[in-house]
């Protein structure tokens, strides 16, 4: 204990190596604890890319309910929505962070490499998780310029007279812009006057490259997420060797519908279904 | 059968090593790859030369004494065997072998392919025991165990300690070690008492000696020459959760 005189009033003294600090540098900075942690926020964020997948299916029902959806999400929310992009950057560098820190020391652990070194059971999911991983990161940044800052590609209307052309139309006659130029993702606007997330989509999934993109990092997310949630769920010591196989199955699952329901809104602009 | 021998070389320490090249011809399948290395170490001492240091003792897969990378997989291709326990049988007549000693900055290398596995004294000294008196020895059923209980410590305390899931592990963690210790004794009743510390002692012993961490990649338990399951990875992690939690709770 403190030899300290202690004040009834006072802040609380913690005996030496109780603290919380050093419970933090105890069980958190060890590689099981860093690893907890890696695997806990990496279970955050797919709840939410289950989340913002379910969201966006919305595209699937009308012009109308996205565009009040997102209009909830960017306005009636009000400060929350703050709280909620903190919440999602921190989750986010925590993961990765943490993530490069131990791969980092990995290295370190092993100085002198094996000439050759063969692996017998290690999952390619497994072994490419920091590759994929990185991918995921730069196209996330690449999803933000792209549809939450409009900066990569602007709307341009193509084919005839269907929702977009209309959309793009009717900006370039109330800025007098020259017909057939091209308008911003965040100047399009629907009939309620809301930003018109549904025309953007469409414009942005119609230009060959860009759904390329998408449907490439979409593969990288499925692969990370594959092992990604078995592993955090064996880190987290919730599943013995009776109930791996189950995690396993509950990873490809939750990564499967999360591939499967992004991917349709691609497919579904690209087929036509989606205009 | 005829080998082409691709073996590690390091005189000492700090010494650089190198990779040498031996012919031996005169193997029958039935020799032990341990057999084999002792057939050329005679050959190199009739010729003069330095015979190749390597450790091993009881030759049938207890000790947990010999440790070769062999071809790049610890212990050699044969599943849940040690070296010693390894046929030639294994290898295709006039194959050309790779053996290099377990390359883990935590196990420093002695001499060729001997290494200084005290690393895992140390995790052992920190908390793979139980503090109970010893005296004569108790009586059969004085301290019920249930049996699936029994089976669980005795699967985990198969450990020989012979290192190779960090030096199979691409992250060269030693997790496997330490859960098949921590599972040992967290599954008896004498175990109970020290469990939380234990965790939280091994685990940082276990990143002192600057071991990597652990991804699930599962090679460890594939490389393991008893086959011990990753599953005490996440039982030991279960106990960590529970020790940090009970840290919180009891100060």
């Amino acid at each position: 204990m403190s030899t300290a005189a202690i004040n009834p009033k006072g802040p609380r003294v913690y005996p030496a190596g109780q603290s919380p600090r050093a419970w933090a540098d105890t069980y958190l900075a060890s590689t099981v604890g860093q690893k907890i942690l890696v695997g806990t926020t990496g279970l955050l964020l797919v709840g939410f890319l289950i989340g913002h997948m379910v969201g966006n299916l919305k595209m699937f029902s009308s012009p109308e309910s996205i565009n009040k959806y997102a209009y909830f999400l960017k306005h009636d929310l009000g400060a929350l929505i703050w709280v909620a992009r903190g919440g999602l950057l921190a989750l986010f560098v925590t993961h990765l962070v943490l993530a490069l820190r131990l791969r980092l020391a990995a290295r370190a652990a092993r100085p002198v490499p094996y000439r050759v070194m063969k692996t017998a059971q290690a999952t390619l999911q497994a072994k490419t998780m920091l590759w994929t991983g990185v991918v995921i990161l730069a196209f996330t940044v690449y999803h933000l310029l792209h549809f939450t800052l409009g900066l990569v590609h602007p709307a341009s209307a193509a084919a005839p007279d269907d929702y977009l052309t209309q959309r793009v139309n009717l900006q370039q006659a109330e800025r007098n812009l020259s017909p057939g130029s091209a308008v911003n993702y965040l100047d399009l606007k629907d009939d309620a006057g809301r930003h018109d997330v549904y025309a953007m989509v469409v414009a942005g999934f119609r230009t060959p490259y860009i759904s390329a993109i998408y449907l490439v990092c979409q593969v990288l997310l499925l692969v990370h997420l594959s092992h990604g949630i078995q592993s955090s769920l064996q880190t987290l010591g919730l599943v013995g060797k009776r109930f791996t196989p189950a995690a396993v199955a509950l990873g490809w699952a939750v990564a499967g519908t999360i591939f499967v329901g992004n991917v349709a809104i691609v497919a579904a602009v690209w087929a036509g279904y989606v205009k | 059968m005829k080998f082409t021998l691709h073996i590690w070389r390091q005189a000492n320490r700090t010494a650089p090593g190198r990779m040498e090249t031996h012919a031996i011809d005169g193997i029958t399948g039935d020799m032990s790859f341990l057999e084999m290395i002792d057939l050329l170490n005679e050959k190199l001492l009739r010729e003069g030369k330095e015979a190749i240091a390597f450790d091993h003792d009881c030759r049938e897969g207890i000790c947990g004494s010999c440790s070769m990378m062999i071809d790049g997989q610890a212990h050699g291709p044969e599943r849940g065997a040690a070296t010693c326990q390894l046929h030639m049988r294994s290898f295709a007549d006039g194959a050309d072998i790779i053996v290099e000693p377990w390359r883990v900055g935590a196990f420093p290398v002695i001499r060729d392919l001997s290494v200084d596995r005290g690393a895992f004294d140390r995790i052992i000294q920190s908390g793979g025991y139980v503090s109970v008196n010893t005296g004569g020895t108790p009586d059969g059923n004085a301290l019920p165990v249930p049996k699936p209980h029994q089976e669980r410590a005795m699967d985990a305390a198969e450990c020989i300690g012979c290192g190779a899931c960090a030096a199979a592990c691409p992250n060269a963690s030693a997790m496997l070690f330490v859960s098949a210790k921590v599972g040992h004794l967290g599954a008896l009743p004498q175990g109970q008492a020290e469990r939380s510390e234990r965790a939280k002692n091994m685990v940082a012993a276990h990143d002192r000696e600057g071991f990597g961490h652990c991804t699930f990649y599962g090679e460890c338990e594939a490389a393991c020459p008893k086959s011990i399951s990753t599953e005490y990875i996440t039982q030991l992690n279960s106990d960590y959760l529970a020790s940090a939690a009970k840290a919180v709770v009891k100060g």
